[in-house]
């Protein structure tokens, strides 16, 4: 009681002081650091880039400097002999209790500041894709959390040692950590959440409840240390364990702090979101499990249920399977790791199952003895939280009303020993979603929405061919476009929605898949009469499949889009990403040097000239392509560490970095882009290269080395590197 | 208040003994004042006494309850001085004040701290920050915050350091009313403080008790024991412990307390000094 009356004055006292308000004025700066200096979420999304970085960073300031405040302010009763004051009037417990308390709501009001400081900063960098939760959220648990943190970790240095040194040396050691080993390891870097990315146009809850578990997870662990160290606070003339052993005498001191300790270590030990897999990956010992003699498949269907707002799923499947060997046999499932499975019935009678606690690519083993019974239909209840098995790419299980991606084990239980049926494996598959979200089965697939419930809620329903299958949905704008002689179904976020109008999109996928099809070919996943762009959220990259290609948001960013080294506007960078479905999906080009002036890049950029020229003339490509490269490759030759790069190697690493990405940048975007006009002119014009690229897009391709090397270039063109060279 | 002090020792971890055996009996209304030479368990007393530390050996009642079990009343109850204290200078006076009550859990505030910024003389500087103040003004807010709260029970350890003769009468005579309806303790090296106002002294040295009762039983105790003679006349004399030296037309005039007077020493009347002296020099000659 005399803590909270004690509360207001000590914050009063601490807001006196210039040092709180030195070091609330560089906490409310310090997201500034996330623009500049310190960016760990490295994706390119204008989430990442201008919301998670400053706040990290502001976190990481704000964590470190209100720890050092909390130290100076714990010593600052000693040193001044104000302490044998206010340790005669009241225990020295309550003020210390009371000091933590100020501080908190010192760290509270810091937070609240810089908030409302960056929000336009925020809503004006990120533009049409802002949204306000995301920001609040994203200041809440990446800047936010880390103050109190910081402020706890410090006063228990304090508070067991007694010493401002000592207590900014151990301060500082953890926050190196926090910085440095723990990095990585998303449950223990308490300073510097492990967020590499925030979606723009879809939602982050995955991110912000997985950041929100670590901060959970720390806050009670360090104020179960902090009890202890409370329990160590000097008094009565004794040392650290002398003061111990006087306040533990109330038994509920220690056994709170022992129970925030066992809270923590629970909460540590209890987290949802990553599972164990197996981290070789080399190790494949799920598909090395003996099929099931004589068992064939019938079919399968299964019905899922996502909670949009838990982000969890619970579903019912159902395979129908024929056991022709007149004995009981052993089926094998992969499931995700973090569904429960419940109620295993064989032909209606329940049956015996387990589930594996090894895991390996995402998936744990669900084992199912079925009955000797010719058909059998094995029924099974499954629900939880997904769990994704990258700690450092979280993200990809995303589950809320504005997206979700269940893949395969994640969406029903993945059949893996039984052989298929005469049809393959026939599935009918069900989802019942909010009534915003549009089902997109990833392959050639169509979801139809097959009913309507009160609430607006509707079940889609799709048939596949598989034991397993991803299914992408979302608040998706879908735009049909007739184009190079098929269907182009491209769903984009609605929140992206501006951006896609702004710069043409729906014009320039009819102009890129019109030009590309024509001059190379058709794309090799495509089903032939229609192609699923779809737009996913930040993952790192896309991919395609058999009438599908998924597009990273992170491609089409409004940031990304204004990159001139791409296109000379915007709607031009938007085809650059779109030629990217021909030049560079997959495992087109080797990524073993990513500096390498070979890459996906020197094509696509091309191409993108060739349509750019067709679209508006063979003036403007010049002046926006032509004569771009080849400044930025005069420069490039020119440039001091390129003529003598044994300085670059004296600069520091960072630095040396930052210029070598600078360097390989021009040699992939603007070098390799003029030696394939370069090219282009010596094999006797753009008719005649459009025949070489029309051959390497198509050539049959070696499975055991897939890639498209600059020396297939050269050879199909019949040149030189040296008679390609620009200098 | 009544504070009942039973064979209480004091061994700090260092392995120094500061107080051997202490029995003593406080009890309001009363003001006693605690004299004895530099570390002679004073201060320590007193820190027992705020339980700043904890006794190693025998306990402290407060009011029929030992003291570690009666912290909390005894700090709700409790105005302290120490000799060596800080205050947090960002704070204006009535601020600094503030916060005290506060920590005193003080139901009234306000008024509180407008009487003690009255009874220590400060409202010029109420609204002044504490690093602004003097030496003397600094040690009157310190006096000040422990007067707050009217606490039924005052330590003060040297509270006139630092004060003007002007002000350490005003604080004097402020004690004594004080006492009149309080327990205070009062530890100052100033015989004459103690002399005008306290009705009790206790003398402590080397950790024990020598003396508890009132200055008047402290003087009675040193008489016949006082003399006064001119330096050549005790040339030759030892055993003398010198208490005073005056130049005098006709020499230095000393003045001397011993358990035997010496023939030329002319018997005096002894004051609470000498007496005190002659205490702590029967002491320190066993």
């Amino acid at each position: 009681m005399k803590t909270i009356r004690l509360l207001p004055l000590e914050l009063g006292r601490l807001l006196q002081s210039r040092l709180t308000w030195l070091v609330m004025l560089l906490t409310v700066l310090g997201p500034a650091a996330g623009l500049f200096l310190y960016k760990p979420a490295t994706a390119a999304t204008m989430n990442s880039i201008y919301l998670a970085n400053p706040a990290i960073a502001g976190g990481v300031v704000g964590g470190i400097l209100f720890g050092l405040l909390a130290i100076f302010e714990l010593d600052r009763a000693r040193r001044s002999r104000m302490d044998v004051l206010t340790d005669a009037a009241v225990s020295p417990l309550c003020t210390a209790l009371a000091r933590l308390l100020a501080l908190l709501a010192a760290a509270v009001l810091t937070v609240a500041l810089t908030a409302l400081l960056w929000l336009p900063v925020s809503a004006g960098l990120t533009g049409a894709v802002f949204d306000g939760t995301d920001y609040l959220l994203a200041y809440l648990l990446l800047m936010g959390a880390a103050l109190p943190l910081g402020i706890l970790a410090a006063s228990c240095a304090y508070q067991f040692t007694r010493r401002a040194d000592l207590s900014g040396v151990l301060l500082a050691v953890f926050a190196a950590l926090s910085l440095t080993v723990w990095a990585g390891d998303w449950q223990l870097c308490w300073l510097n959440p492990c967020v590499w990315a925030l979606s723009d146009d879809f939602s982050n809850f995955r991110v912000f409840c997985s950041v929100a578990w670590m901060r959970l997870t720390w806050l009670l662990a360090l104020s179960g240390v902090w009890t202890l160290s409370w329990l160590c606070v000097r008094q009565h003339g004794k040392g650290a364990l002398g003061s111990l052993a006087r306040s533990a005498r109330r038994a509920y001191r220690p056994a709170v702090a022992l129970a925030l300790l066992a809270c923590s270590c629970a909460v540590h030990l209890a987290q949802p979101f990553i599972d164990h897999s197996n981290p070789d990956l080399t190790v494949m010992s799920f598909y090395e499990i003996p099929y099931a003699q004589d068992v064939t498949f019938l079919s399968r269907s299964a019905q899922v249920f996502p909670d949009t707002s838990a982000g969890t799923v619970t579903g019912r499947a159902s395979y129908r399977l024929r056991n022709a060997s007149g004995r009981e046999q052993r089926i094998s499932f992969g499931i995700n790791p973090g569904y429960a499975v419940s109620h295993v019935r064989a032909n209606g009678a329940d049956v015996p199952f387990s589930v594996s606690d090894y895991q390996e690519y995402n998936e744990a083993l669900l084992e199912v003895t079925v009955p000797a019974e010719e058909v059998v239909e094995v029924t099974m209840e499954y629900s939880g939280l997904p769990q994704e098995s990258i700690p450092t790419m979280q993200g990809g299980k995303e589950l809320s009303s504005e997206y979700l991606c269940l893949e395969n084990a994640a969406l029903s239980p993945r059949l893996l020993n039984v052989l298929p049926g005469e049809n393959g494996y026939p599935a009918e598959l069900e989802i019942t979603l909010p009534a915003n979200m549009t089902a997109v089965p990833f392959g050639s697939a169509q979801a139809e929405v097959v009913s309507q419930d009160e609430s607006g809620a509707r079940t889609w329903r799709w048939e596949d061919n598989g034991t397993g299958g991803i299914l992408y949905a979302g608040d998706y704008v879908r735009e049909d476009i007739e184009a190079g002689g098929m269907t182009i179904q491209f769903y984009y976020g609605r929140k992206h929605q501006a951006v896609m109008e702004e710069v043409g999109a729906v014009e320039a996928v009819r102009a890129v898949v019109d030009y590309c099809t024509r001059h190379y070919g058709m794309l090799s996943f495509g089903s032939g009469e229609t192609l699923k762009l779809i737009q996913s959220r930040v993952a790192g990259g896309g991919y395609a499949a058999d009438g599908a290609s998924l597009l990273d948001e992170a491609d089409f960013t409004a940031a990304n889009l204004g990159d001139t080294g791409k296109g000379a506007a915007p709607g031009e960078t938007f085809i650059h990403e779109l030629v990217h479905q021909w030049w560079g999906l997959g495992n087109m080009f080797d990524a073993a040097d990513p500096a390498g002036p070979w890459s996906a890049e020197g094509l696509t950029v091309y191409t993108t000239y060739r349509i750019v020229k067709e679209l508006y003339g063979e003036a403007y490509a010049r002046e926006h392509y032509v004569d771009q490269w080849q400044r930025a490759v005069d420069d490039y030759y020119l440039n001091f560490y390129v003529r003598h790069p044994e300085y670059l190697e004296l600069l520091p690493e960072s630095e040396q970095l930052s210029i070598s990405n600078s360097l390989s940048g021009v040699r992939q975007y603007s070098e390799m882009p003029l030696k394939i006009l370069r090219a282009e002119q010596l094999v006797g014009g753009e008719e005649a290269m459009d025949k070489i690229l029309y051959s390497l897009f198509n050539r049959e391709l070696d499975p055991m080395y897939p890639y498209l090397t600059y020396e297939e270039f050269l050879s199909a063109c019949a040149l030189t590197e040296e008679e390609l060279n620009l200098e | 208040m009544e504070l009942k002090i039973q064979n209480v020792t004091m061994t700090y971890p260092s392995g120094k003994q500061a107080l051997k055996g202490l029995n003593l009996e406080l009890k309001s209304p009363s003001l006693i004042g605690l004299l004895g030479p530099n570390g002679a368990g004073k201060s320590t007393l007193m820190k027992l006494l705020v339980t700043a530390l904890l006794p190693t050996g025998g306990c402290i009642l407060a009011d029929g309850k030992p003291l570690a079990r009666a912290e909390r009343t005894l700090k709700a109850n409790l105005g302290y001085l120490p000799q060596d204290f800080g205050l947090f200078d960002e704070l204006s006076v009535t601020q600094f004040l503030d916060y005290m009550a506060a920590l005193k859990g003080l139901p009234n505030p306000k008024a509180a701290i407008q009487e003690v910024i009255a009874a220590v003389n400060l409202e010029e500087k109420a609204k002044a920050k504490i690093r602004t103040l003097s030496g003397g003004q600094r040690q009157r807010v310190g006096i000040a915050q422990a007067l707050l709260g009217d606490p039924s029970l005052l330590i003060f350890d040297e509270p006139t350091v630092g004060l003007d003769p002007e002000e350490r009468i005003h604080f004097r005579n402020l004690f004594s009313r004080t006492a009149q309806n309080r327990l205070v303790l009062l530890s100052t090296h100033i015989i004459e403080d103690v002399q005008s106002v306290c009705d009790q002294i206790v003398v402590i040295h080397r950790g024990q008790i020598l003396f508890t009762g009132t200055p008047e039983e402290l003087i009675q105790s040193a008489a016949g024991h006082v003399g006064a003679f001119y330096a050549q006349e005790a040339a030759q004399e030892r055993g003398l412990h010198i208490t005073a030296r005056v130049n005098t037309g006709k020499g230095v005039r000393c003045r001397a307390v011993a358990d035997v007077l010496p023939a030329f020493a002319q018997v005096e009347e002894p004051t609470l000094e000498d007496a005190y002296l002659y205490l702590i020099s029967r002491e320190a000659a066993r």
